[in-house]
């Protein structure tokens, strides 16, 4: 900030970092990281029950869940990603074309 | 006594006042519409080789004159854009501009077809296919290679554990090697703490929005002084347009690949193997000493994303020690790409240091 900053910014910066720099102290402290560490295990488990519940609740009405639809992409996935390193092994072979294009 | 006030600069004040004021509206209008976005990464390139994500950029702004060409390595976390953020306050070009023949290597956006990405796959495929790319680009038997960030881990990887890496220069930019001296960026991923699957999505990658809250957890209040400060310059249109451009980046982050991801937890934050000198990729052993080139290792000294003790032991661990040299920036961790003191000091600085470490070209060739 130069020195011919109007007062209110001065005062602004001033509040700013007043205030900033306790947080700023706070969350680099080890109970900051225990408490995030544990909040996001306690959301994680949160979540998982209610995928849980929810998948049973949709099998018993022989629905698929959010949980099967992932499998089956995880599984998409896979088989792309495996024809993704084929197709590149192939053009390594062939002497590998080049994708040109100005921006 | 109070100064007198003279009746001529009196009306010249409010002119310039009201014209501001005038200025701030329309800014402040357009700022908050959204429309009028800065428009970076704005160095004319062509992209020369693809795999994947992964592109390879030549850029294409005068005539080069040294040799051999430049290939910088971007971070897995940030978008590439911040070393060619906008013209006039851009590495890239600076470096073009200084006559190097400048290539990027970006990583692109990550989804889920790139979360089995580990280390190997960008040190052992990736990069050794992209130096190739530039040798048949350019006709250069080596290259002068550029980390950023984590960039620079891969590069060195790769100048360290390839025998036939054709590695001229590594200029390393805010590149960690103790992992034990990141402090904050990395506390929750400590021991006893998060471990890396508990941060990946399904997707099977590190969401985006995740590293965002990192980095925005190291300064929670900033923005506030920040848009105040905006405020007061709404008026100036190259203001606006600068801060614009890096809100725009800092926010603009992109998933971090699952499987690395858990070799930085396991290998780099855990058990800091860095700082042992070496460290096994794929079914070898790779010595940090082994990189070959002459190395620059560059940091900012008010970097608190790479803090300077986490990348001053680059000087007693990579490559020949005979051939290390280190240069101190002032300046943060985006110093490398932007900023006041990055276009007055960062990029004479680095232009020059490889201009000392180049050849020049005994014909000049428009690429």
């Amino acid at each position: 900030m130069s020195s011919n900053s109007p007062l209110w910014l001065k005062a602004v910066h001033k509040i700013e970092r007043a205030v900033g720099e306790p947080i700023e102290a706070a969350v680099r402290t080890d109970t900051y990281f225990d408490v995030v560490t544990k909040a996001t295990r306690a959301t994680s488990k949160a979540k998982r029950t209610v995928v849980a519940t929810s998948t049973r609740v949709l099998h018993v009405l022989n629905l698929p869940a959010d949980s099967d639809v992932r499998r089956m992409r995880e599984q998409l996935t896979r088989m792309e990603r495996r024809l993704n390193r084929l197709s590149e092994d192939v053009s390594e072979l062939d002497g590998s074309p080049r994708d040109r294009s100005r921006d | 006594m109070p100064p007198v006030l003279n009746p001529l600069d009196l009306v010249g004040r409010v002119n310039r006042d009201v014209e501001r004021s005038l200025l701030r509206a329309r800014n402040g209008v357009r700022y908050v519409r959204g429309s009028n976005r800065p428009s970076v990464g704005a160095t004319p390139k062509e992209v020369v080789w693809k795999r994947g994500k992964a592109e390879l950029w030549r850029y294409r702004n005068g005539t080069v004159r040294y040799g051999p060409p430049v290939l910088i390595v971007h971070s897995l976390v940030s978008r590439s854009y911040i070393l060619d953020l906008r013209p006039g306050n851009s590495l890239v070009e600076y470096l073009t501009g200084a006559g190097l023949d400048v290539f990027m290597l970006d990583w692109g956006v990550p989804d889920e077809l790139d979360a089995d990405n580990d280390l190997e796959r960008y040190v052992d495929w990736y990069l050794p296919r992209a130096v190739a790319a530039v040798r048949r680009e350019t006709g250069s038997d080596e290259v002068t290679l550029m980390g950023y960030c984590l960039g620079g881990v891969l590069a060195t990887l790769y100048a360290a554990g390839h025998d036939d890496a054709p590695v001229r220069n590594i200029i390393l930019m805010a590149t960690p090697v103790d992992f034990g001296e990141m402090g904050a960026m990395v506390a929750l991923l400590r021991e006893g703490r998060l471990n890396a699957d508990e941060l990946v999505d399904d997707t099977g990658n590190v969401p985006a929005d995740a590293l965002y809250s990192g980095f925005y957890m190291q300064a929670p209040t900033a923005e506030v002084a920040q848009k105040a400060t905006l405020l007061e310059n709404l008026w100036n249109d190259e203001f606006v347009e600068g801060f614009q451009a890096m809100a725009q980046w800092s926010r603009d982050h992109v998933p971090f690949p699952g499987a690395v991801f858990r070799q930085l937890v396991e290998e780099f934050v855990r058990k800091n193997v860095l700082m042992t000198g070496s460290m096994r990729l794929g079914d070898r052993k790779v010595n940090l000493a082994d990189a070959r080139g002459n190395v620059l290792n560059a940091m900012a000294e008010r970097d608190n994303v790479v803090p300077p003790a986490a990348v001053e032991p680059v000087m007693q661990l990579v490559g020949d020690p005979a051939k290390r040299e280190e240069l101190r920036l002032k300046g943060g961790h985006v110093t490398f790409g932007t900023g006041r003191s990055a276009v007055k000091q960062t990029m004479p600085r680095l232009a020059g240091w490889i201009i000392e470490h180049s050849d020049e070209r005994p014909e000049v060739e428009e690429p």
